[in-house]
């Protein structure tokens, strides 16, 4: 029995959440369209292809790692990918680089170290580690099937692929040189903020207006318990770096559930669901959802069944 | 015509990278930044805040040099890096339109001036936390900490006043008998919103006095609050900030240990600076 009914929606708290998590998100979203800038301005096209090894699907491994070198929080990992793709970064590789970012990151690790101390740090890490990697390369190999335009927005592809591309023999100098990074950085910024605004309308008003409890009853089966997390985590759509700290709080949920909640949140949750519409079509990004649901999901579920003890 | 439509969405993309950048620096100069965001972000936004208007900068610069380049052209009329990428392939004048208002939309409920706390409606969907345990653990440890050093230190019984108190002091009492004994029935003062008992006040003597919780920003706020109870509770706006001066009893009530302040005075009070609890 729910205290209050399952959806009452305020404008003023609305507004209030939607405003917040726009503040919180905008620096990050920033300073993935400024890395974007960069990468654009001062990193060779051929680049990316010869540091990746040559067999596609190793690529596609290592590609899982990189957030540990270029770490990027999946608000600013949108316009970044967008902007490695059109460097030459085959969509496989952008994907699964994408996907796992937001979790293969130093700080994400520290923070979710520091959130779960005294309830499995390590194996609460490690498991969030090892699973954001494997799902993200699972996603990229699925990818691999598909055809690039078949995946991507038009005008996304890499130059030659799907747009004009355009030599300057002359050396543009410094001033040249950063007016072109903060050229790119603002276009990136403003395309990608367009799905940042909806994705933080839709997790405000989630957010604010969906009755929380509802998820209550559910932690005690653990495939719903696991549903409800998955579901929670996109609804509240915290940034990968503090979302761990949420996650430690639902003691009435199984650990396999709030791992799903972990691995789910910064792949895919509302917000995010918006900010991909700025790369990927609108029919990628729904089997991508799925996929992500069932599979995160069944993983989860089958860890919950081995009764670990943590 | 054809420049027009390269000038305006170039138009469009300062005012609004000005807009958003003055919008934030606005927000944080008149202090109310904090009423959004966690204090270790806030830097962050900040800095974003005058990066955005110095690529609006850029953005108004690269307007006065547009009309000079549009005289050197290549095949397809775009001229200048800027140009490269999608902006004037795939946006229509009604893609420009429909981005200008998605992104001038955030301005709008900023000037709303109606968008700076929640109202009970969050409250209720979000449920009251009274048990430490659900606060995030790694935060929750810190204030456990520093409560055990604050209330010798930061909170002691003034000549003839109250020691300020905070709800999540009692909170942590609640479970701690130790540092329960320290402000147990002593005079306190504590800040807090108001929020009307709508279930388990038969007598219409309670409410609850409750903080907001933040982890990163508002919209994750999480509820902490005590009951208050009191014989003469003044008309207070749902939300409004409240002094209340009054004595912690920690009562068992439906069989588990419950905070309950037994309130002499509440009184209306302004905003503190800092509204969250971290």
């Amino acid at each position: 029995m729910l205290s209050a009914p399952w959806f009452q929606f305020s404008l003023p708290d609305f507004q209030y959440a939607f405003l917040s998590i726009l503040l919180e998100g905008a620096p990050f979203l920033l300073a993935g369209a400024l890395l974007s800038g960069i990468l654009e301005e001062y990193l060779p096209p051929s680049l990316m292809t010869r540091l990746l090894p040559a067999n596609p699907r190793l690529a596609i491994v290592a590609s899982a790692f990189v957030g540990l070198v270029i770490p990027v929080c999946e608000c600013g990992i949108v316009p970044v990918v967008r902007r490695l793709l059109r460097k030459g970064l085959p969509v496989s590789c952008g994907i699964t680089y994408m996907l796992a970012a937001p979790i293969v990151n130093p700080l994400v690790i520290l923070s979710t170290l520091a959130a779960f101390r005294g309830q499995g740090a390590l194996e609460m890490t490690s498991l969030r580690f090892m699973l954001g990697i494997v799902v993200a390369v699972a996603a990229g190999l699925i990818c691999t099937r598909f055809a690039p335009f078949s995946i991507l927005r038009p005008g996304i592809l890499a130059p030659g692929e799907g747009e004009h591309h355009h030599h300057h023999d002359t050396d543009p100098g410094i001033s040249g040189r950063l007016a072109n990074v903060a050229a790119t950085a603002t276009r990136d910024f403003l395309d990608v903020s367009v799905f940042f605004v909806l994705g933080a309308a839709a997790a405000a008003l989630f957010g604010t207006a969906v009755n929380q409890e509802i998820i209550l009853p559910l932690s005690t089966n653990l495939p719903l318990s696991i549903a409800s997390l998955m579901g929670l985590a996109s609804v509240l759509s915290v940034c990968s770096t503090t979302d761990a700290f949420i996650a430690a709080t639902l003691t009435s949920f199984p650990m396999a559930a709030k791992l799903a909640f972990l691995v789910f949140g910064p792949m895919l949750d509302f917000k995010l669901l918006f900010l991909y519409g700025a790369a990927f079509s609108k029919r990628f990004i729904l089997m991508l959802a799925l996929g992500l649901f069932v599979v995160i999901g069944l993983v989860c579920w089958r860890i919950g069944s081995l009764n670990l003890a943590w | 015509m054809h420049s027009l439509t390269r000038i305006l969405p170039a138009v469009r993309n300062a005012l609004i990278l000005l807009l958003w950048g003055t919008g934030i620096l606005w927000l944080a100069g008149s202090g109310r930044l904090s009423t959004y965001l966690h204090p270790s972000l806030q830097p962050f936004t900040v800095a974003a805040g005058f990066l955005l208007i110095l690529l609006a900068g850029f953005a108004i610069m690269g307007l006065a040099t547009m009309r000079r380049e549009t005289a050197h052209s290549c095949a397809c009329d775009h001229v200048h890096h800027e140009d490269h990428g999608d902006d004037h392939h795939g946006e229509g004048v009604a893609g420009m339109f429909i981005k200008a208002l998605v992104l001038v939309t955030p301005i709008l409920v900023l000037l709303s001036g109606n968008a700076d706390r929640f109202t009970t409606t969050t409250v209720a969907n979000r449920g009251v936390v009274q048990d430490l345990a659900k606060l995030p653990s790694a935060n929750a440890s810190a204030a456990k900490a520093a409560a055990k050093t604050a209330v010798p230190e930061a909170s002691p019984l003034k000549e003839g006043g109250s020691m300020p108190l905070q709800v999540i002091d009692m909170l942590y009492a609640l479970q701690m008998p130790s540092y329960r004994e320290e402000f147990e029935g002593k005079d306190v003062e504590m800040i807090a919103q108001y929020v009307p008992m709508t279930r388990g006040n038969p007598k219409g003597d309670r409410f609850q006095a409750v903080r907001m919780f933040i982890t990163c920003c508002a919209a994750d706020a999480k509820p902490v609050g005590v009951t208050v109870r009191g014989s003469a509770i003044p008309r207070i706006p749902e939300m409004g900030w409240v002094k209340i001066t009054g004595k912690p009893t920690f009562p068992m009530e439906g069989g588990k240990r419950t905070a309950i302040l037994e309130a002499s005075k509440v009184e209306p009070c302004d905003a503190p600076t800092e509204p969250f609890v971290y």
